[in-house]
């Protein structure tokens, strides 16, 4: 399968007060086309750092330092690298291309903003040649927006070719002229209600003229995905987002992301720390420790076979049905990453540390066919195992 | 809506009464001699002191007092105003459209300057600048404003001899005081009073005497505004839903104008009590400075001149005013924040 | 590596409180703005505490009457002899502006300390037990509230007569609504979180917990207003001086200066910046004094802001 987005050397730090946090070294991963990956990890391992560096929307004292991000939408097409675009192509690529699904509704949408906005916002982005030209046609074929029609299809005629047009950027800043765009921002509020209405919400002509806090937790989950689905993504990034949400939510909204999955988007990069979403959702998954990749392969073989003893203590950690005795858990804790572990970063905890561990940091290699893993101590495992 | 409305009106009586209460208490520390000035109305009356004692009992306890004056006050008699030599009611009018006039000008300008200054240092964080404004608007704030005020008026009209102080020169402040049928005074402002009554040249002679106070009224106000704006505005462009606009692919145009500007904008409205606070006292200093015969100037004055009556009614009008303002603020605060319904 | 393990160690057995002042420190002196306030605050000082050396006062009993030679009202340049000239009235304005700094000290510490005493007060029990009181003391602060404080403070001054001790006294009873609505709202938010519901359960008297656990988590905001008022307090009492209703006339007074130097600000048509030194000395003193305070009340907000803290 061809490779959709990869990830190589991803470095980003954060410059606090303490000192530089590290809180990427070095990151590789790869995704395919029509694949859904899902990414796991304790809380503050770098999960949504790692999504966040990819679609560079790190907030400040987050500077991403090195690496490369390469993303190819058409399956054959040449891969662009995400960091070396201008922020300007970067605009048209976020929401358009790749978009991102945010952990906490409550924070993700903006307060004083009405719902249909916000997700007509989307459509406004990158839509406007497309509907200028839709209306364009509706009022050549007879259509009528008002008196102000002419008016309309003049400004809609140039919009269409080139929604960045300096005659367009001028005229919205003087007052009456810049109402050419009403009948897109119409457009755009009919497309962001039939958007929420697909995604299961009653109602949707009323919801999109309330505020964000007369929706429930669930509903505005809803909307953070409209906003996201709206330009049909090639990948839809799901920062944690169904952990804050009810069981029974939760549930309904991953089945939400599978259907959707099959019918418009082709690709899903799922994080998470529930290895059970990732076991019921993922045909792949990458482990993450500590800012590094350790793990990345098939779910299935991930999960039967954990090469990684960081995968290996995560996995018995988690409680299962017919558990038996005490629940294991890791030794020790998290490491500051102001002062990250040398070598392998979890060799601290690490049951099988050896010399080799604090002083060399491993690279990801493919011991089994699709199967990576960064450990010095995986080839033994191998070398057992055959 | 409306019962919330009417609760705070409510709350406004009460508060004018504790007002009225208090500054009457502060006050009968003064002779009844004094005190006898606030039942007067005439220069007649003025020579019935030792009748007008006895008849408001002014030698009686405080309460029997206080009951004398709420009904003279409940008649419209406010009493006699030594500074204005006439009574306080009519000479209210006189002084209030100066007042006015000044925070008409200055007002707009507050909000409009410190708003956009606020927003840019905000977003532009730790740029040339951010620095240079907040250093400004730190200076400007430790800047008195009287003396402020003196400075201009030393180099504007002292060495450059561009503004006068006043409210008008003084030709045609005669001229208007000799013609007033020629010249109606509609709205006591003679900026605007000269363009309702055609005459182009009053209105600029008013404006340019104008200049000087309003720059002043502003460079003071501004920068606690500004400094409001400005930390919310940080505080916005780091909240989560900015990333969510990021990464709908907004510029960072949309971002800080349509999405953060509007957030940073309920801190300001909780200032915006002090702001009005702080007008009211600058304004005290520009009139007294730049010689403007308005409500600062008057209260300045009574104050040296011991007018109780006027420092009576001041206090009254000045609680009345900021008590319906900030009633104003909290009906904004709710159009702005549609998470806050008033009940 | 070796070194910093050792160093987090170290730190681990300070006592937190110390840590997190030692942070806060850090923080506070790594602003530029900080560092100025602070060296302008301490030259105030230095001129307050040798104000009889740098300028000996020519009436031992009464230090803050400031000498004049001769009654003619127009002020003379700066010479030899006074060496930033004289005001209107003959008097030197190097003595005014040294001895003017007590005043300015005098004026904020009185203020403050009364202002903030009674406000933080009378905001902790407020705010800690409610009730009756609290809504008696709200109800009565919103009453004060509803006068700008210049236009209060004249009011009293006018009551209880002029005078540079009536003028700190109406100041400090105007002022202290601010330092109980401000402590009052971070007592109220601190009074039923956890930390303070644990102690009570574990039944530390109410005396040791607002000791202890409510007054140092609640203090910052109150210690950021009290820096700012030192500066605006100075404000308000010169302006009223300004005004005449201040001390009698003579009195080292950076206030009272200005005013002498008002109908100087004008001077011949030949040289109408000639009496300049009237206004200027005594005005950058107030203003640099007002300066002082607030950077340092602005690098204080920055480094307590928990906001933009840990930056």
């Amino acid at each position: 399968m061809a490779v959709l987005l990869k990830a190589q050397d991803l470095t980003t730090n954060f410059y606090t007060y303490e000192g530089a946090v590290k809180a990427l070294d070095k990151f590789s991963l790869s995704i395919d086309h029509g694949c859904t990956f899902g990414l796991v990890g304790e809380s503050g391992c770098g999960k949504s750092v790692t999504v966040r560096s990819m679609l560079r929307v790190i907030q400040s004292p987050g500077v991403i330092e090195g690496g490369k991000v390469l993303f190819s939408e058409k399956a054959d097409a040449e891969p662009v690298d995400l960091l070396a675009l201008t922020e300007e192509e970067m605009e048209s690529v976020r929401g358009d291309s790749i978009s991102m699904i945010f952990q906490e509704p409550n924070a993700a949408l903006n307060p004083v903003i009405t719902i249909g906005d916000q997700v007509a916002e989307s459509f406004l982005f990158h839509r406007v040649a497309e509907m200028s030209q839709k209306i364009c046609d509706a009022i050549d074929s007879g259509e009528s927006y008002g008196l102000l029609t002419p008016y309309y299809r003049a400004m809609l005629g140039v919009a269409a070719k080139n929604p960045k047009a300096p005659l367009l950027k001028f005229c919205s800043q003087v007052p009456f002229l810049k109402w050419w765009d009403k009948p897109v921002k119409k457009e755009a509020l009919q497309r962001a209600i039939k958007i929420i209405g697909k995604l299961g919400i009653a109602n949707p002509e009323e919801i999109v003229t309330r505020y964000p806090h007369n929706l429930s937790g669930g509903m505005k989950q809803r909307i953070v995905i409209a906003i996201a689905l709206a330009c049909h993504p090639t990948l839809l990034i799901a920062d944690e987002a169904t952990s804050n949400l009810d069981v029974t939510v939760q549930a309904q909204i991953l089945q939400l992301l599978n259907d959707l999955k099959k019918e418009s988007i082709s690709s899903i990069l799922l994080i998470t720390h529930d290895l059970g979403v990732v076991a019921e959702t993922c045909e792949k998954v990458g482990v993450m420790y500590a800012g590094t990749l350790c793990e990345t392969g098939d779910v299935k073989d991930v999960f039967s076979t954990p090469l990684h003893p960081y995968t290996q203590a995560l996995l018995t950690s988690v409680p299962k049905f017919n558990q038996e005795g005490e629940l294991q858990s890791i030794e020790g804790s998290v490491p500051n990453l102001v002062n990250p572990p040398s070598g392998c970063r979890f060799h601290p905890r690490c049951p099988k540390a050896m010399d080799k561990c604090s002083t060399d940091k491993p690279e990801l290699k493919e011991l089994i066919p699709g199967h990576l893993v960064a450990c010095h101590h995986a080839d033994r495992v191998i070398g057992g195992l055959s | 809506m409306t019962a919330y409305i009417i609760r705070r009106l409510l709350f406004l009586v009460f508060v004018l009464f504790g007002v009225s209460i208090l500054i009457f208490g502060l006050l009968s520390t003064f002779s009844p001699e004094r005190r006898a000035a606030a039942y007067v109305t005439t220069p007649k009356q003025a020579e019935n002191i030792p009748l007008i004692i006895q008849k408001y009992g002014l030698d009686k306890p405080f309460y029997v007092q206080y009951g004398k004056w709420v009904e003279q006050v409940a008649d419209g008699n406010l009493g006699w105003s030594l500074v204005a030599a006439r009574p306080v009611a009519q000479a209210f009018w006189n002084y209030f459209p100066t007042t006015l006039e000044l925070n008409l000008f200055a007002s707009p300008l507050v909000i409009i300057v410190g708003i956009w200054l606020g927003t840019m240092s905000g977003v532009h964080r730790d740029s040339f600048f951010d620095h240079s404004t907040r250093i400004a608007a730190i200076v400007g704030w430790s800047l008195p404003t009287f003396l402020f005020a003196l400075i201009l008026l030393m180099v504007f009209y002292g060495y450059l001899d561009m503004f006068s102080p006043g409210i008008l020169s003084s030709d045609l402040s005669l001229w208007v005081a000799n013609n007033p049928d020629k010249f109606v005074r509609y709205t006591g402002m003679y900026s605007i009073d000269g363009l309702l009554n055609g005459r182009l040249d009053i209105t600029l002679n008013a404006l340019s005497h104008l200049v000087l106070p309003v720059v002043t009224q502003v460079i003071v106000v501004v920068a606690l505004l500004m400094r409001v704006m400005r930390s919310g505005m940080i505080e916005e462009m780091n909240k989560d839903y900015v990333i969510t606009a990021k990464a709908k692919g907004a510029d960072f145009k949309t971002i800080y104008k349509k999405h953060a500007k509007k957030n940073a904008l309920i801190p300001v409205i909780t200032v915006a009590g002090q702001l009005v606070a702080l007008s009211m006292e600058g304004s005290i200093a520009v009139e007294v400075v730049f010689n403007r015969q308005g409500m600062g100037w008057w209260l300045a004055e009574s104050a040296t001149q011991l007018d109780m009556p006027v420092l009576m009614s001041v206090c009254m009008f000045v609680g009345l005013v900021f008590v319906t303002s900030n009633l104003i603020i909290d009906i904004m605060y709710a159009y702005v924040d549609p998470r806050i319904r008033l009940h | 590596m070796e070194t910093s393990t050792a160093m987090t160690a170290v730190q681990a057995h300070e006592h937190p409180r110390l840590r997190e002042l030692k942070f806060t420190l850090a923080r506070i002196f790594r602003n530029p703005s900080a560092v100025i306030g602070v060296v302008l605050l301490s030259f105030f000082i230095g001129v307050a505490i040798a104000a009889p050396y740098i300028a000996p006062p020519k009436y031992a009993h009464a230090p803050y009457k400031m000498p004049h030679k001769g009654f003619s009202p127009t002020p003379k340049a700066p010479s030899e002899r006074f060496i930033m000239g004289t005001t209107s009235g003959q008097y030197d304005i190097f003595y005014g502006v040294v001895w003017g700094t007590r005043t300015a000290f005098k004026i904020g510490l009185f203020v403050v300390g009364i202002a903030g005493f009674v406000g933080i007060t009378l905001g902790v029990l407020a705010g800690y037990y409610g009730g009756w009181f609290d809504e008696f003391l709200m109800r009565f602060v919103d009453i004060v509230w509803s006068i700008p404080l210049l236009v209060l403070a004249m009011t009293i001054v006018v009551a209880f007569g002029r005078g540079l001790e009536n003028i700190m006294i109406a100041l400090a009873l105007v002022e202290w609504r601010w330092y109980v609505r401000v402590i009052r709202s971070e007592v109220l938010k601190l009074r039923n979180q956890e930390f303070v519901q644990a102690a009570k359960l574990m039944g530390v008297s109410d005396c040791k917990i607002i000791l202890r656990h409510i007054l140092p988590n609640s203090i910052y905001p109150v210690l950021i207003m009290g820096s700012m008022d030192m500066g605006s307090m100075v404000i308000s009492a010169s302006f009223m001086s300004f005004v005449g209703l201040g001390a009698p006339k003579g009195y080292a007074d950076w206030g009272q200066m200005v005013a002498l130097a008002r109908n100087y600000i004008v001077g011949p048509s030949n040289d109408p910046l000639q009496f300049w030194y009237t206004i200027f000395f005594p005005g950058i003193c107030i203003i640099l004094f007002v300066l002082a305070w607030n950077l340092l009340g602005d690098a204080l907000r920055d480094a307590f802001d928990p906001k933009l803290r840990r930056r």
